[in-house]
């Protein structure tokens, strides 16, 4: 996520089981939601378009002080996936985007079972996943209700399509998988999902939509359109004429209850945040966590993440120095790095990053802005043809570095450490005192920066490069400490995390 | 090709042969099968996947127009059908008639390709979707021959159709054709392009998928320019991004990044010396600016030594679901402006007879509906170009029905023309021997020899 580097003493200081513990305690750094609405996002004018998400968005992501809450967002984001360019319907995307990155955010140290209830209620997944106004049945035409959440709530968000072993392997049974649910599965639980809609009470008439209140209320029932009938799937039956918020709540405890549930969530997270191919018994230690935090909860988040973070896999620089530990850092970290670890600020407070999703100008990655509910990136992405798929290991986020992402990238953080992104301002004070010496200069954009993933060499050759820069002068020092960051944000050694 | 390299080949095609059925290793190379292919291949051909991401709904693609099917068509989803007098100018009138008086229009979105049917040029794919073999309704009830993996799921299915295997594929049938011609071109990067985002597609068992923007290649300032004023800065960043790494990840970005500089540089002269497209593709139109670039492209194939190469270009937001009815038509119309558009420039490069493109999609959809349509199987899918024997329909045309002989509930379809066959056909005319396209097309044994190319083009 990036750090500055009194943080990074900071933490050094206090051991990192002690900085989870205060990241933790932490209080939240406000919603995008307030920010949108401070900045006059609230107005008519502004029902149909998007403006204002991409900067609610990055403000967060750049500055705000909960670190680990942050990057805990994200990785839910792209867990629980949902995308401002799919939320049609109601209008108001970008508040419709920012209350559902709010409430992952409420939840990122919280229960995962009640993270799940919220969002299968949350207006832009109705909206995204289309379950929003789904209908019932219909005899004459022989429709059947939406399948879309049924369907991708499972296959994405909580079980996946094969059974799991605690370790996150698939079980195997005469060498074959075994499917966690079939088509009958999703019809019977489409039809929970139905009847739900935007909670417009007390917003009645030509006015109810116009401001964007009911996108952070949670959908509530229309009666007409709910399928009454029993509904079975994954070998329950919730009885006919059960009342939809109960059905609801049934039908998520069953697909909780799932064995998958624990192992589903806990490798993605390791792949989110530590490595791409953890061991299975990385996967299985965190799982076993997920099922019981110690006090027989399950899906304690704060629980699951100390233990995820917390883990010899994690920490360890033996297992660090294995040529296939770590992940490629996806684009949107690699400008939260730069930006955190100097302090950047938007002195307009605009945060005018904007759309960074051009691989071929910008990132190729912006938050929210996947194309699809499969993310940027998939979790079992392999290079194909590559000395990682012959080595039969994962790297999801390769999934969007190819021949123009990998060049669009640098071009856009040229231009971003040059400080002509926005009005987005870096503080080089730190680095400029040290410019004239290109050495010392590239020893602490190493450390800070790429947490000293440079290896002796590259720093050697790199400084040998910026030493043959002019020096002495203002001018010439910022563009010593320019070309530096720009070398370490393109170093290989920095874009792999390990 | 020098010959240590060529015996080395020869001595890898063996031993792929003695392999035949075990699982391909990595590195071994496969163009090497190509070789008296690629030898031969005097003339220039490009095949070009248009891929519909999201699953594109037939129905509302091709729509039964007979007064008997579009009753049918029309009580099975009452608020979503075109009516059948908005379909009357898009009536599709084929050179060989359907059998029992069955007719089909396009959506009238799709009028733009209405002239290239009647002109012999477009070709339509009646119920093709992926299969491991021949299977029957009945079969697939009682699940006694083997299906596809993971029918249903977007990623899976996707993967299926572009490499009959699910998602975590190593290769794509686009590839495994690049692997037979790729030694036959000048350069070798070339032979697989995509002007979309990754895809299993194009990744062959030697050869790899070069990506390139709609733009053009991206050239690295950073390099392109003195970094910050310092040109030693410059040549320490291009030896940075392209020194060779012992950490597998640091060591992939690498070869990514690399090849990147290396080919940008050459394709971008290519392209700043080829010759001027004056065809119009619609502005606005993502699919289109991935064409135009196709058609570029091919434009420089001569300067470039290019004699067989696959392009995949891409569209998103199939999967409307509850947005059937308002976001579907506009993607059709895309579809249509953006195909019509690249087959009239590659009428005005001279090289339609040489270009065949092709649509394809993660599967079709569920024929009901109330509000939307869900994910489905077989679908209809549409063949392009100069050479495509066009004006007619390929394949047989599905029982509209829920329920039904030809659909497993719902109108999903269950596919009488599988993948393979369809890739097959395209691979015989791209000059794929009978051979080679089995190895191509693992599934396609499974087919008998005289059902396995279709005729199309």
């Amino acid at each position: 996520m990036g750090a500055s580097h009194a943080q990074i003493d900071h933490v050094v200081a206090l051991g990192y089981a002690a900085w989870l513990d205060e990241q933790f305690a932490l209080p939240s750094s406000g919603t995008r939601w307030d920010w949108l609405v401070a900045q006059g996002y609230r107005d008519i004018a502004h029902k149909n378009d998007q403006a204002g998400f991409d900067a609610a968005a990055w403000s967060k992501l750049l500055s705000a002080p909960d670190t680990l809450r942050q990057r805990m967002t994200l990785a839910l984001s792209e867990i629980f996936v949902t995308a401002i360019d799919g939320l049609a319907g109601g209008g108001w995307r970008q508040f419709a985007a920012a209350a559902y990155l709010d409430l992952l955010e409420a939840n990122a140290f919280g229960s995962h079972r009640s993270l799940l209830q919220q969002i299968s209620l949350n207006a832009a997944m109705g909206e995204f996943l289309t379950f929003r106004g789904s209908a019932k049945g219909n005899l004459g035409s022989g429709a059947l209700p939406d399948e879309n959440y049924a369907r991708e709530s499972m296959q994405l968000f909580t079980i996946g399509l094969v059974q799991l072993n605690l370790d996150g392997t698939a079980q195997l049974t005469a060498g074959k998988t075994a499917d966690t649910y079939g088509q009958d599965d999703i019809t019977g639980l489409a039809r929970v999902f139905t009847g739900w809609d935007f909670d417009l009470a007390g917003l009645t008439g030509a006015a109810a939509t116009a401001t964007p209140d009911f996108m952070r209320r949670p959908m509530v029932q229309v009666a007409s359109r709910y399928e009454t009938g029993a509904k079975t799937f994954l070998g329950t039956t919730i009885a006919a004429g059960t009342a939809a918020g109960t059905g609801l709540t049934q039908a998520l405890d069953t697909i909780f209850s799932h064995p998958n549930v624990a192992p589903f969530f806990s490798r993605q997270l390791i792949q989110r945040l530590v490595t791409s191919n953890p061991s299975p018994a990385y996967v299985a230690r965190v799982a076993a966590v997920f099922n019981n935090d110690g006090t027989g909860t399950k899906g304690n988040l704060r629980a699951v993440l100390r233990a995820l973070l917390l883990d010899d896999e994690a920490r360890s620089d033996t297992v660090a120095a294995v040529t296939s530990f770590g992940k490629l850092r996806e684009p949107i970290l690699r400008l939260v790095a730069w930006a955190r670890a100097y302090g950047a600020t938007s002195p307009s407070g605009a945060w005018a990053v904007g759309n960074t999703s051009d691989p071929a100008t910008r990132l190729g990655q912006s938050p929210l802005r996947s194309p699809s509910v499969f993310n940027f990136f998939r979790p079992g992405y392999v290079p194909p043809n590559s000395a990682l798929s012959n080595a039969a290991l994962e790297a999801p986020e390769f999934q969007i570095a190819n021949e123009s992402s990998v060049v669009g990238y640098l071009n856009f953080m040229q231009r971003a450490v040059a400080g002509t992104v926005g009005d987005i301002t870096p503080d080089y004070s730190s680095l400029l005192a040290l410019a004239d010496n290109a050495s010392a200069l590239l020893g602490e954009v190493n450390l800070v920066l790429a947490a000293n993933q440079l290896s002796g060499a590259t720093t050697a050759a790199l400084a040998s490069a910026v030493q043959s820069m002019p020096a002495g002068t203002d001018a010439s020092r910022r563009n010593r400490v320019n070309a530096a960051l720009l070398l370490v944000l393109a170093a290989p050694e920095f874009i792999v995390q390990k | 090709m020098t010959s240590i390299t060529s015996r080395r080949a020869f001595l890898q095609r063996a031993s792929l042969l003695s392999l035949a059925g075990a699982a391909t290793p990595w590195a071994l190379n496969l163009a090497a099968m190509g070789e008296a292919a690629a030898a031969t291949a005097a003339d220039y051909k490009a095949l070009v996947c248009v891929f519909l991401y999201g699953g594109n709904d037939y129905g509302n693609t091709l729509i039964p127009y007979d007064n008997t099917r579009y009753a049918l068509y029309q009580g099975m989803r009452p608020t979503l059908a075109y009516a059948q007098s908005d379909l009357t100018a898009t009536l599709l009138t084929p050179n060989v008639a359907l059998t029992g008086g069955i007719q089909y229009a396009l959506a009238p979105e799709l009028a733009p390709l209405l002239p290239l049917f009647n002109g012999n040029k477009l070709a339509v794919m009646l119920n093709v979707g992926t299969l491991v073999q021949p299977t029957t309704k009945a079969q697939y009830t009682a699940k006694s021959v083997p299906l596809p993996p993971k029918l249903f799921s977007h990623n899976d299915q996707q993967s299926v159709w572009q490499s009959s295997a699910p998602e975590g594929a190593a290769s794509g049938w686009g590839g495994r054709m690049g692997d037979l011609f790729q030694a036959g071109n000048g350069n070798a990067t070339f032979s697989c392009v995509n002007v979309s985002g990754n895809a299993v597609f194009l990744s062959g068992h030697s050869a790899v998928q070069y990506q390139v923007s709609p733009s053009g290649p991206v050239a690295l300032n950073g390099v392109k320019n003195p970094l910050f004023g310092s040109a030693t800065c410059s040549a320490a960043l291009r030896a940075l991004v392209t020194a060779p790494s012992t950490h597998l990840f640091e060591s992939e970005y690498t070869r990514v990044m690399s090849r990147s500089l290396t080919a940008g540089d050459a394709l971008s002269r290519a392209l700043a010396a080829g010759p001027t497209i004056n065809t119009v593709f619609p502005a606005g139109n993502g699919l289109a600016d991935q064409l135009k670039l196709v058609a570029r492209m091919i434009g420089t194939a001569a300067e470039l030594g290019a004699k067989r190469q696959v392009f995949f270009v891409s569209m998103g937001g199939f999967d409307t679901h509850d947005g059937l009815a308002t976001i579907h038509p506009g993607l059709l119309t895309s579809v249509a402006g953006a195909m019509s558009a690249f087959y009239n420039a590659t009428v005005e490069l001279g090289v339609a007879s040489q270009v065949t493109s092709f649509t394809a999609s993660d599967f079709g959809r569920t024929l009901t509906g109330n509000d939307g349509s869900d994910h489905g199987w077989g679908s209809m899918h549409f063949m392009l170009g100069g050479a495509v024997a066009g004006g007619r329909f390929y394949g047989s045309a599905p029982v509209v029905a829920n329920g039904g002989p030809d659909d497993v509930g719902q109108g999903r379809l269950l596919p009488s023309t599988s993948v393979d066959q369809y890739a097959a056909t395209l691979g015989k005319w791209f000059g794929i021997s009978d051979a080679d396209l089995l190895t191509v097309l693992p599934n396609l044994s499974h087919w008998n020899a005289s059902d396995r190319t279709l005729g199309f083009v």
